[in-house]
């Protein structure tokens, strides 16, 4: 048997059109034999996977959020200082390695910027076009870097690279299973496991008949408009589960703890705050989930879903559908036996519990 | 009195693949003995690389399913969107999904396919022993299947089971008996999408099952090696469970 962690969450989006199919159509499904809209999986993952969140949260709150690393990188290649100490602002700290010339340094600190983000323009520039989380595991594999360069004289290599990049790729790769890279890791089973996301109530796609002017028509000829089109969405409040193979997670982490909890943190964080994209700029849909419960325990995993058999269709549609997922969740441990050992939920609807206490139960070991 | 191993499968969605050519994945509509098979070996902890252990599990069990609920069909649009792999010195390596996708967008290239789903799908599983050299008990499957150590899942890993299984092993004159007589505690669960009356079952092996064959074809989906993705045909029976009382 493996620890599982089930992640149920409810979410409401305004009018929008998040994942289409090939028609641009809003993509659905049939659940209990009514229309519901739905967001795949893959949209999903893909969404949390390149999200700032995402990255933010890996590097753990003591991580440093900033552009300029190249800068202090530079500063302590060609002083002799560790890039630990100028983060601490002890730029008068003594030297622990023979500086290198500045030409090599600016040379090195600009490659070793770019590993962490797109450069700005321009010959070995130091800084990165956005801001850039830095955990302290990564400036502390930074520093080792650093000494090792002074020291060899060499210019960094690829697998200098990938070592700098180790706690993110290994994050991505244990819970998402192998990368279409390149250079895959072999065989890495995803950790976790993303289910498609579906209203809790019947919808019906709708049509939005747009016409666009130009401006330069006097209507000389025609009085006609510029562009005739159609764009087609939906809003609904949705149901999504995911599952994490706690210690599979794990072991794709060779076995880091502290990293297994740092990962399951940045991806309930996603789960809870990052939406698909799609659209965005026509509908502004972008939404918090208004509902989370987690559960962990070794039983069968299942998906509540069938909360949301029967459509839903009451005014206050948030607090039913609430209300739906508790009430399903203790009827199958009424007739199953319990389905999880134990349980930590918020909800933003009747502003109880907290996000932060969801992510501390996931994070923490096994009772 | 022969033993069956008896479970149930309930999800959203579900995607029992059948033989696939290009970007089309089709998907049959109830479980294949691949995708049986699959589930037992995920519920034991067997990986996907070891070989020996599969084809042991393939060789001991025999497999029937009822389709209590037929579901409808799903077709999914997907595309999955992958960077440039380089050549030489310029090749990439990318340390996330995230770094991937920040490739300049004319550099993304797309992949297309259309992957078929069944919605509200339910049937029931039953797997009796086919040799006397059965790796595992019915009772270890029924226990594994239980607190399973890989995630169960429908034909593909964005499909989860929403019920439990409920593995439990029955013992019965044959098949059709069984299949009578067992029960989950779900109908109140599932109410609206089970239906009352008849139901078909598909069945392997030469013996009686107590169901009449109404025909019989091959489908192509025993598993035989995994690392080389090959599958050898098997004969499927059909028939038709009739019922002398609603189904639960």
């Amino acid at each position: 048997m493996s620890e599982f962690v089930q992640l149920h969450v409810l979410v409401s989006y305004p009018p929008s059109n998040l994942n289409r199919d090939d028609l641009g159509r809003p993509k659905t499904a049939v659940m209990g034999g009514a229309q519901r809209l739905r967001v795949s999986s893959q949209s999903l993952k893909r969404a949390w996977r390149t999200s700032d969140i995402f990255a933010s949260t890996l590097a753990g709150h003591l991580g440093v959020r900033t552009k300029e690393m190249g800068t202090l990188v530079y500063r302590s290649l060609t002083s002799g200082v560790s890039l630990a100490e100028i983060l601490r602002g002890a730029n008068d700290a003594p030297a622990t390695f023979q500086p290198v010339t500045e030409e090599k340094g600016r040379k090195w600190a600009s490659e070793i910027a770019g590993i962490f983000g797109k450069l700005k323009s321009g010959e070995n520039a130091l800084e990165i076009e956005q801001l850039a989380h830095f955990s302290p595991e990564e400036i502390a594999a930074i520093d080792a870097l650093i000494l090792k360069l002074a020291a060899s004289g060499k210019d960094p290599d690829e697998d200098d690279r990938k070592l700098l990049m180790k706690r993110h790729t290994a994050a991505d790769i244990a819970m998402f299973g192998r990368m279409l890279a390149a250079s895959p890791i072999y065989n890495t089973e995803a950790a976790v496991q993303v289910s498609h996301a579906v209203t809790v109530h019947p919808v019906a796609v709708e049509d939005d008949y747009f016409t666009a002017v130009d401006d330069l028509n006097r209507g000389d000829e025609g009085m006609g408009a510029g562009h005739l089109g159609e764009t087609e969405f939906a809003s609904g409040l949705f149901y999504l589960y995911v599952c994490v193979n706690r210690d599979l997670l794990r072991e794709n982490l060779g076995g880091d703890e502290a990293l297994t909890g740092a990962a399951l943190r940045a991806l309930v964080e996603a789960a809870a705050k990052v939406a698909p994209t799609g659209k965005q700029n026509s509908f502004a849909s972008r939404a918090y989930a208004s509902y989370l419960l987690a559960e962990k325990g070794c039983q069968q995993p299942r998906s509540l879903s069938v909360a949301y058999l029967k459509p839903l269709q009451d005014a206050d549609l948030l607090g039913s559908a609430i209300n739906a997922l508790k009430d399903t969740r203790n009827k199958m441990d009424a007739v199953y036996g319990n389905c999880s050992d134990s349980w930590c939920d918020m909800n933003a609807h009747a502003g109880e519990g907290a996000l932060q206490e969801v992510l501390d139960f996931v994070a923490g070991h096994h009772a | 009195m022969p033993e069956f191993l008896v479970f149930r499968l309930y999800g959203m969605m579900a995607s029992w693949g059948d033989i696939a050519f290009g970007e089309f994945r089709p998907t049959a509509d109830h479980p294949s003995r691949s995708a049986v098979l699959g589930l037992l070996a995920a519920a034991l902890g067997i990986r996907r690389d070891e070989e020996e252990r599969l084809s042991a599990l393939s060789n001991a069990y025999r497999i029937a399913i009822r389709v209590d609920a037929p579901g409808v069909l799903l077709r999914d649009y997907h595309t999955s969107q992958v960077p440039p792999a380089g050549r030489g010195r310029k090749k990439h390596s990318f340390a996330t999904r995230r770094e991937e996708l920040a490739m300049p967008r004319e550099e993304l290239s797309t992949v297309l396919s259309t992957r078929d789903y069944q919605c509200d799908a339910v049937s029931t599983v039953c797997i009796w022993q086919g040799s006397d050299s059965a790796p595992y008990s019915l009772k270890d499957l029924a226990a594994a299947l239980n607190s399973p150590v890989f995630v169960l899942y429908l034909g593909r890993k964005s499909c989860p089971p929403a019920l439990p299984v409920h593995a439990q092993v029955a013992a019965g004159e044959n098949l059709a008996a069984v299949l009578s007589s067992v029960r989950f505690p779900d109908s109140d669960l599932l109410r609206g999408l089970l239906c009352d009356g008849d139901l078909r079952v598909f069945w392997e092996g030469d013996q009686d099952v107590g169901i009449p064959a109404i025909h019989t074809t091959l489908r192509y989906d025993n598993p035989l090696s995994r690392k080389r993705w090959q599958f050898g045909s098997r004969a499927e029976h059909y028939g038709v469970l009739r019922s002398r009382s609603p189904c639960s």
